[in-house]
């Protein structure tokens, strides 16, 4: 309160006015860039209760209830994992053993799309990944076969994508796909 | 009798108080007009081809801080464009804002990519509660002519000519959301070398 009392004594009008838009203008560009952590962070925190847990999580197929994630695509089976690799390396491995698309791919914090790894960029090997954050030294033992990948920030979510021609018809194959998913926490 | 001699500390309250709601307004400026910015930029901006608009930043770590935000509250989640490239479009090829009770023949050549679909969203972004679970139209159930075209309509009612069928039921808001995984490198590298699908409205809406 100091300050503004000093502004408002010490500066004439023209000098508080341009304070005022100073302060509207650092506030816009705090809100425009808060956005995508604030609604990623709530993302990563809401959980239906009955999958609390720190294993992933496997939504129901896509359709008109699911209000969650603006725009989802109804034609893909989804698993997701939040993770937090400031203090822990995270583990994650998936074998889909699908012929059709699937993806698991990395986010920041911000919503940025850092890493994507799809079934043909795979070739049939099981996914290994070692996930790291921006300061955290690699861990002491990596799996064999492991890949490491280095997050820009500690904090993010997982997404994996399954293709769902026609989920009654498929649906053993491509539950039991996504359900290969791990995201382990290494010690 | 009662003093006319005012407080200074009571005197200094009303100024005060002016000042913190001059700054409570600036901030109030500040957050609304961030809200207003990133709404107003949905669906537009980017890459546009025919009536269809796409980011080419959308899930990129190279996205500007408008750009992340509007994806955030637009699109969150968005591959990047190597991965999956969307496009949205939101009027019909006569640049009329597109209405879920209008019928709509949306039509062209199969797009150059792994796998792709044309999905129907409301104003609000999300599905509409469509008969049948049938949200989507896509390179595996949309059937080609000789010349690798396709076509379906969309609508609050099946077309009589047995064309494949996006519902739309209600009066709402409409966007179609062409997406196009693993795009061939063409369209990864230029967008806008998409042989966009036309949207064509048939006859009134209902």
């Amino acid at each position: 309160m100091n300050l503004l009392r000093y502004l408002k004594m010490r500066s004439p009008w023209y000098v508080r006015i341009e304070v005022l838009a100073g302060v509207a203008l650092l506030t816009h560009l705090l809100v425009v860039w808060a956005i995508p952590y604030v609604i990623m962070a709530a993302l990563s925190m809401s959980r239906p209760a009955e999958e609390r847990g720190t294993g992933p999580l496997f939504p129901p197929m896509t359709d008109h209830t699911q209000r969650r994630v603006v725009m989802p695509s109804p034609d893909l089976l989804y698993a997701l994992c939040a993770f937090d690799v400031r203090q822990r390396a995270l583990r994650i491995q998936a074998d889909p053993k699908l012929a059709g698309y699937w993806s698991i791919a990395l986010y920041g914090a911000n919503s940025d799309n850092f890493f994507v790894l799809n079934d043909r960029k795979a070739a049939g090997v099981p996914v290994d990944l070692v996930l790291i954050g921006p300061d955290t030294p690699e861990p002491a033992t990596v799996p064999a076969g492991a890949r490491m990948v280095r997050a820009p920030g500690g904090r993010g979510l997982l997404l994996m994508r399954v293709l769902v021609g026609d989920y009654g018809a498929e649906r053993d194959a491509v539950e039991a796909a996504r359900r290969t998913l791990r995201c382990t926490p290494l010690s | 009798m009662t003093s006319m001699t005012s407080n200074p500390a009571t005197a200094e309250r009303p100024r005060w108080t002016r000042v913190l709601a001059l700054y409570l307004l600036a901030i109030a400026l500040g957050a609304g007009s961030a809200w207003l910015v990133v709404r107003s930029h949905l669906d537009r901006g980017g890459v546009s081809v025919g009536v269809w608009r796409t980011s080419t930043l959308a899930g990129s770590t190279h996205a500007d801080l408008y750009t992340r935000a509007v994806v955030a509250v637009g699109a969150l989640l968005a591959l990047n464009r190597e991965e999956t490239v969307y496009y949205v479009a939101t009027t019909d090829s006569e640049g009329r804002p597109l209405r879920s009770r209008c019928r709509y023949r949306i039509s062209g050549p199969a797009p150059d990519a792994r796998w792709w679909s044309i999905t129907a969203y409301a104003e609000d972004r999300f599905l509409f509660d469509a008969p049948a679970r049938r949200y989507s139209i896509n390179g595996r159930n949309a059937p080609l002519d000789a010349q690798g075209r396709f076509a379906l309509e969309s609508g609050p009612t099946p077309p009589a000519n047995g064309i494949p069928w996006l519902p739309t039921p209600g009066d709402r808001g409409l966007s179609f959301t062409l997406r196009l995984y693993n795009p061939a490198p063409d369209l990864v590298a230029n967008p806008a070398s998409l042989a966009a699908p036309r949207i064509e409205r048939l006859g009134g809406c209902e």
